[in-house]
This record gives structure tokens, C-alpha cells and sequence, in this order.
């Protein structure tokens, strides 16, 4: 029987509509026998006691159970203030514009579903609809947030109930969609079902106080409290960047240095701190490319101005403002002329475009993407090099906050087809490219079986659209390179690849675009390009 | 009979408009959002074609915008007379939402025609016959183009399964409302007795009020039904035509920076001093702080 939009509050003891990975798209070989991946883990006993799990089988948001039916039943009445709240334009002033022309003008054509990579790779199931949650929020707010709704949504079949049982499974299903968009450029209307999912994160996250610990406790609330998502105070960031300098220095034969806070230079680079502690080469490649090319450029050493990271890009527009804030803050205090984003799609969206409008006045410093400095660079005649040291396939994944949500997107392919001869486009690519399946702060979510998940679903239609860039030359004797200019979709590949093996089976990496420009440089001797995951 | 369609029509066509300026007004008055742009943007000049951006230039804030409103207006007509989108994304659907919806440009047409040959013929002009005898063929065409849209919409709802599942009684019921709408129009235009003299007599009739104008049975039915369609529109999301404009120009192509458009900076320093009372502990709201406030606190722990 097809699951109804009501279905979300009934059947509380029950799975909404559980997955498993037999129902997904098949892979291409070697990837097309279920039975020869690693499986899904299950929940653990204790966890399935102590967490809610009741959507499809999956935990990604690690919701404790309610202690009691009183417990319950007042985080239904905060949510029913909360649905108030995102309609009430004091509280949602910053999207209720394009929020409610979503939930009032859709014609329910589905053409966005085809889009969904998610929906796609599950091979249709029902609850990864992008338009389901949508219609959860638009007959919750019609019942119970508009006059005479409860009557009205009577008469119009549509009568959802709002209890425990919904709302617990509608914060579980928002961490289904990777926020990626691409269901709201196909939509004739311009309904944009991945902000109405970002709303209803928001409602859950500033009423209720619920939000996934890796995105609010362990990401935007440590950064604004120590200074980054990566727990690494200022000390300890500059410690580790100058360890980076030692080791890259040794390795490429280079001086490298990384300048702290020089008081008026051209450039602030912010990096996603994750880069400096789990790819160092990337923070390294940028030193030498920048000093190579004789940038005043400069690193902050104040607290979240070493780490570009912005989650609440994903969830919560307070904690997007704070951390903006803090950003430009510590730009105005180094007096720099710019802040140039690293390689980070995320940081990229919430610093250039979503902050802009809140930056007003002498806050509005100018902000640059890393791509568009780096093309200016490769091309500016002021450094040599030999792109015979990248002739290996290359193939390039599109961050979707850069590319599809900026519109940056041939700076980077610029540097690819000059420097790597055997760049091949996947398709689609641009800014119909698929989502790595980490977006919208999933790359750092990895609790219970959430991972299993994120990388057989999520993932799927990337990895199959990455195996056929590379289909001229499968095996694993040639080293492939996918260039991914974003720390959360690195994040993603890694733990996909790692997931299926793909190094061992089809000798497949990943690694950033900054990382090709140092290995195809004359005076870096050794290869930069490691031939590992890592 | 007429003064009962009369009577509806007036009344329909002021709930249209009172509704549909209502909630045209009510989204144009909202406060403007955080960016929120979507690639491709067509007016990005030299750029559009493959969705890039003025982000994509060295130190973009120091050189003039780029901007092709051709290329806007060009995406736009596509949009709008050929369902680009749809074509492009919802192929099997659109084979039926094209006839459909030029059926009702169409109609629009027609009476726009209707009320010149009224016109013209109040003022005993010639051309009154010519452009009647128009309106009378572009109806016919576009209540056929209508009914086939809306049957074949209404069969792909029925019978496709991706469709089936989130049909609800309301899309079905609004299908059906049109079809009969476009049904009875084709059937009064193709069996009416000289029907560009019964249709100018029967524009006539509604602009002055006439009630004791022989409106004949079937017109009088297609008629009632399409003036209730009328008052019907505005209260669901087929006024999406409205809706369009903002979600295209005010969201997705709305990528102006803040440091380009003056105004919008006191609008948005309006906004930052809105009082705030969203109840998570981190937000630490106070039950009414100013969002710029809450913005550069940080709660206490």
C-alpha cells in the first residue's frame, strides 16, 4: 500500500518505511553484488533502547527517547509554537519569503523527483520523495497553523495528526535530504523542497533545541566556543600549521611558511579547519602556491578565524549569523583587504552569499573563492609548470555550494584542462552535477548506522557517475584522481571509497584541486600526489 | 438565466482580483530573505548558458555587473510559453501541460478579442465581424488545447504511478473542474448558432449589466462554470503564475550583493533589530531580544 503524508503520526510502535541496501540502484562492477559489500551495520541493542528509531531504519540523529508521555507531549506543543515561529516574520524574517512560496504554490507535478539523488538511488522509496516532507510541513501548517485548519483539513482528506510520532520521524527524515538543491532547479514553480527541509531543521533546532551533537554541540557550538568544529584552540592551530610547514617543506624541497596574522594584507585565507588535521597537504599546497606566486596573504589566529567551517548553514540561522559574524570580525581587526574561502563549499555559501545581507556596512569585507584566486594565479605566468607530472585521469566533482548554489564554475575546470591532459568531465557535471552525499553537514555525521547509510544511498549516483568518468581504464593499475575542492565532500569520498574498496578495486583517490596545481609545479621535484587514502 | 451569470461573473471577477492582489501583495510586502540564489542565472551575462556567476571573476566587487536582461527575457518566454522547465525535467508530462496551458493563453486571448469586437461593435465598426469571427476560432482552439491538457493531465494522475501515490482529492477535483470548463466551452462555441454574434451579444451582456439577454443553454453553463473556476483560482496554487515571478526573480536570480543595492541595507538594518523569540537554550532569545543582538552574544554556559 503507498505510504500517505498522514502515515508520518500513525503506527507509532512501527518503522515508517524501512530501507535496506537490496532495494537500492544497482553499482557497475565490481560493485554489483550486494552480496560482496560490506553490509550495513545494525543498531546496537542499547542504542535502539536509548535512541528514537522508528523512520526507516537508520539513526542519524541519535534522538533520545522521551522519558514519559508528559515529555512527549510538551515537545509537540514547542513544535506547534515553533511551525508559529517560522511563519511569523519577526522570527523568520531571514527566509519566509522563499519559504512560504513553497509551501503555497506547488502543483504537486513531482518533477523534482527524478532529481533527487537520494529518492533515485533508493530506487523510489516513498519517505525520500523530495517533495514528502514538504507535504508533512504544508498539512501541519495548514491544520494547525492557519485558521480554521482542523476543519478544513478534514474536509480536504488531509488530516495529519501532530504527535510524538510525527515529529520525532520528520527530525529524522530532515537528515535524509543533503540540502544539494537540485530538486529545486528542475522545479517549473521554483518551489524549493531543500530549504523547506533547512526550515524545518531550523524549527527543530532553535524551538526544540534538537539538532545532530556533530552539527551543534561538536560543530558550530565548539567552534564559537574554542575557536573551531575541530576542538583545536589557537595554540594548537598554529602549532599543527607550522608542523605542516616542516613536513611539506621537507617533502617538496620548499621553504614553506605560513604567515599569521600580518596586519593588512591583500588576503585572509580561511581554511575548513578539518583540512589542517586530516589533509594537511591541502593547507601545505596553498602555502606554496601562494608564496610561489607572491601573495600578501595572511592565517588568523583568533578564535574561529582559523576555521571556515560554518554549520549553521545547515540548521540554524543564529549560529549561521554568530559564526559569520565572528569571521568578518576577525577580518576587520587583521584591516586585510579580502577573505578568500579554502576549499570548502559550505563555508563558500554561507560566507559569500547567505551572510552577505546580514554584513552591513563596514562589515561587508569582500569575499573571493579560493578557485577564482588560484585560476588568476596558474594562469598569471608566475609560476612554472608541467602538466606531464598530472597525466593520469582526472575527473572533477562540483561542490554543490560552490557551483550549484554560486555559480563558480569554470575557474576551476580552467586549471583542470591546462594542467591534468587527461581531464574527462562526469555527467552530469556543472551545476547539474549529483551531491557527494555528505552535504549539508552529513560528511561529519557518522553515528549508529547513519554512515552505511549516507555512503550506500546518499553516495550512490556520485560513485556510479565517478566509475563511469573512469570506465575507459577501470582496473586498479591505473591511479585515478578525483579533484574535490571541498572538505566535506573529501570527507564523503573518503569514507565512500573506503566503504567499497575502491582504491584496492579500481585505484581510485581523491584529493583537492591545490593539490594537482603543486604536483604539476617544475620546482616541486617529488611527486605531491600520494597514491593513498587517506 | 443571464442575470444569474451576470451576477456571478461580477462577483467572481472581483473574488479573483481581490484575492489574487491580496496574496500578491501579501508575498511582495514580505521582508527580504537571506541570499538564496540557485545556478543557472540568466542574466549572467556570457555566462548563463553554462549556469557560472559574477563570482566567478577575480575581485568581482571591483568591476561592473554584466547583465543580459535579453537572456532573462528569452529564458522567461521559453518558461512561460513552453514549459521549459517541464520539458526539460517531466518529459511525459509535458506532452499534456503544453496543450493545457497554451489553451488558456489562448482563451485569454479570446477574450481580449471579445471585449475589442464588443466594442467595435457598440461603435458599428466593420472590423467588429472580423475580430469576433477570430475570438470564435482562437476559443474553440484553446478550450480543445484546454480539454486535452486537462485529460491527459488528469489520466497521467490516475494512471502513472509516481503520480498516483501523492494524488490527493483536491489536484484531482481541480482537473476535473477545468476539463468540464473546457469541455462545455469547445461544445457552446462549436454548436452555438453563429456564434461570434451570440458571443459578442454575450460579452455585451456582462459589461452592461443586461439581464435580459438570451444567453443560450449550453454557453450558460460553459459560462457559470468558468466564472466559478474564476473564483475558485486564487484560493489554491494554480495562482502559481504570480507566484513565479518571486520564486524566480526575488529567490532564485536574486543575486545581488548588499553592498549594490543601498536600500535593501536599511531594510535589512530594519530586520537585524526585529525582537526574537525563538525558545532553544542557545538561542537564548530572552523572550524578545533584537536578532542583531543575539547574533553577536554568545549565551552563557
Amino acid at each position: 500500500m503507498t505510504l500517505k503524508v498522514r502515515d508520518i503520526s500513525r503506527r507509532p510502535g512501527e518503522l515508517l518505511d524501512p530501507i535496506s541496501p537490496e532495494e537500492l540502484v544497482p553499482l557497475p562492477p565490481p560493485y554489483d553484488k550486494p552480496e560482496d559489500q560490506p553490509g550495513w551495520k545494525p543498531i546496537n541493542p542499547g542504542s535502539s533502547e536509548r535512541l528514537v528509531c522508528n523512520l526507516d531504519g537508520v539513526v542519524a540523529t541519535s534522538l533520545p527517547q522521551p522519558k514519559d508521555p508528559e515529555e512527549q507531549r510538551r515537545y509537540v506543543d514547542q513544535f506547534a509554537a515553533g511551525l508559529k515561529k517560522l511563519l511569523d516574520k519577526n522570527n523568520n524574517w531571514t527566509f519566509l519569503q522563499p519559504l512560504l512560496l513553497s509551501l503555497e504554490y506547488c502543483v504537486r507535478c513531482q518533477t523534482c523527483n527524478d532529481a533527487c539523488p537520494v529518492f533515485t538511488a533508493s530506487g523510489g522509496k516513498e519517505i525520500y520523495r523530495p517533495t514528502y516532507r514538504a507535504e508533512v510541513l504544508r498539512a501541519l501548517v495548514g491544520k494547525y497553523a492557519k485558521p480554521g485548519g482542523k476543519l478544513l483539513a478534514r474536509l480536504a482528506g488531509n488530516d495529519i495528526e501532530l504527535n510524538w510520532t510525527a515529529i520525532s520521524r520528520l527530525y529524522e527524515l530532515c537528515y535524509r535530504c543533503t540540502l544539494c538543491r537540485r530538486c529545486a532547479q528542475t522545479c517549473p514553480i521554483g518551489v524549493d523542497n531543500g530549504l523547506v527541509t533547512r526550515e524545518l531543521r531550523k524549527l527543530f533546532s532553535q524551538e526544540l533545541g534538537w539538532a545532530p551533537k556533530e552539527l551543534h554541540e561538536k560543530g558550530t557550538v565548539l567552534q564559537l566556543r574554542s575557536g573551531s568544529s575541530t576542538g583545536m584552540n589557537p595554540l594548537v592551530v598554529k602549532d599543527n600549521v607550522e608542523f605542516i610547514d616542516e613536513d611539506i617543506g621537507e617533502e617538496t624541497g620548499l621553504a614553506v611558511h605560513t604567515p599569521w596574522d600580518k596586519e593588512g594584507a591583500e588576503v585572509l585565507l580561511i581554511h575548513n579547519a578539518g583540512e589542517i588535521l586530516s589533509w594537511p597537504e591541502n593547507p601545505g599546497a596553498f602555502a606554496i602556491i601562494l608564496n610561489a606566486a607572491g601573495i600578501d596573504w595572511t592565517l588568523a589566529s583568533d578564535e574561529v578565524g582559523y576555521d571556515g567551517v560554518n554549520y549553521g548553514l545547515f540548521y540554524d540561522d543564529v549560529q549561521l549569523a554568530r559564526i559569520a559574524l565572528r569571521h568578518v570580525q576577525v577580518a576587520k581587526k587583521l584591516k586585510v583587504k579580502k577573505i578568500v574561502m579554502g576549499e570548502c563549499g559550505h563555508q563558500h555559501k554561507a560566507m559569500v552569499t547567505v551572510s552577505d545581507r546580514i554584513l552591513t556596512g563596514q562589515m561587508n569585507i569582500p569575499r573571493e573563492s579560493c578557485l577564482v584566486l588560484l585560476e588568476r594565479i596558474v594562469f598569471s605566468g608566475k609560476i612554472k609548470f608541467d602538466p606531464s607530472k598530472n597525466d593520469f585521469p582526472v575527473t572533477l566533482h562540483d561542490p554543490c555550494n560552490i557551483v550549484r548554489n554560486l555559480g563558480i564554475v569554470e575557474p576551476q575546470r580552467r586549471i583542470l584542462r591546462y594542467l591534468c591532459p587527461q581531464f574527462r568531465e562526469m555527467e552530469p557535471h556543472g551545476v547539474n552535477n549529483y551531491c557527494c552525499g555528505g552535504g549539508s553537514g552529513f560528511a561529519v555525521m557518522s553515528g549508529n548506522n547513519f554512515t552505511d547509510w549516507r555512503v550506500s544511498v546518499a553516495s550512490r549516483l556520485k560513485f556510479k557517475q565517478i566509475l563511469d568518468a573512469f570506465a575507459d581504464q577501470p582496473g586498479p593499475e591505473v591511479k585515478k584522481y578525483v579533484c574535490a575542492p571541498c572538505s566535506n565532500c573529501k570527507g564523503q569520498l573518503r569514507d565512500l571509497f573506503q566503504y567499497y574498496g575502491a582504491l584496492e578495486k579500481s585505484g581510485i583517490t581523491y584529493g583537492g584541486l591545490v593539490e594537482l596545481i603543486v604536483n604539476a609545479m617544475v620546482d616541486v621535484k617529488e611527486p605531491f600526489i600520494k597514491w593513498e587514502m587517506h | 438565466m443571464s442575470a444569474v451569470i451576470i451576477i456571478v461573473a461580477y462577483f467572481s471577477l472581483a473574488v479573483f482580483v481581490i484575492v489574487a492582489v491580496y496574496r500578491t501583495l501579501r508575498v511582495a510586502t514580505l521582508p527580504v530573505h537571506l541570499r538564496w540564489e540557485l545556478a543557472p542565472v540568466p542574466h549572467e551575462k556570457g555566462r548563463s548558458h553554462y549556469g557560472g556567476s559574477y563570482l566567478e571573476e577575480y575581485e568581482w566587487w571591483k568591476k561592473p555587473r554584466s547583465r543580459s536582461l535579453i537572456s532573462e527575457l528569452i529564458y522567461m518566454l521559453q518558461e512561460i510559453l513552453l514549459l521549459r522547465g517541464v520539458w526539460e525535467h517531466h518529459r511525459r508530462l509535458w506532452w499534456f501541460s503544453l496543450p493545457f496551458h497554451t489553451g488558456i493563453y489562448l482563451l485569454i486571448g479570446a477574450g481580449a478579442l471579445l471585449l475589442v469586437a464588443a466594442g467595435l461593435d457598440w461603435a458599428g465598426a466593420a472590423a467588429a465581424g472580423v475580430m469576433a469571427r477570430a475570438a470564435v476560432a482562437v476559443a474553440l482552439v484553446g478550450h480543445l488545447l484546454g480539454a486535452l491538457g486537462a485529460l491527459g493531465l488528469l489520466v497521467r494522475r490516475l494512471t502513472d504511478p509516481r503520480l498516483v501515490a501523492v494524488r490527493t482529492a483536491g489536484t484531482l477535483f481541480n482537473l476535473v473542474f477545468l476539463l468540464a470548463v473546457f469541455t462545455t466551452g469547445a461544445a457552446a462555441v462549436a454548436m452555438a448558432d453563429r456564434p461570434a454574434r451570440r458571443l459578442v451579444e454575450c460579452t455585451q451582456a456582462v459589461l452592461t449589466a443586461d439581464f435580459s439577454a438570451a444567453i443560450p443553454g449550453l454557453l450558460a453553463v460553459h459560462l457559470l462554470l468558468a466564472f466559478l473556476l474564476l473564483a475558485y483560482l486564487p484560493f489554491t496554487p494554480m495562482l502559481h503564475f504570480v507566484a513565479k515571478y518571486f520564486t524566480y526573480h526575488r529567490v532564485r536570480w536574486d543575486d545581488d550583493p548588499l553592498v549594490a543595492r543601498p536600500r535593501l541595507e536599511g531594510e535589512v538594518k530594519e530586520l537585524l533589530e526585529q525582537p526574537v523569540s525563538w525558545s532553544a537554550p542557545h538561542v537564548a532569545s530572552g523572550g524578545g531580544k533584537r536578532w542583531i543582538d543575539i547574533a553577536r552574544e554568545l549565551p552563557e554556559e
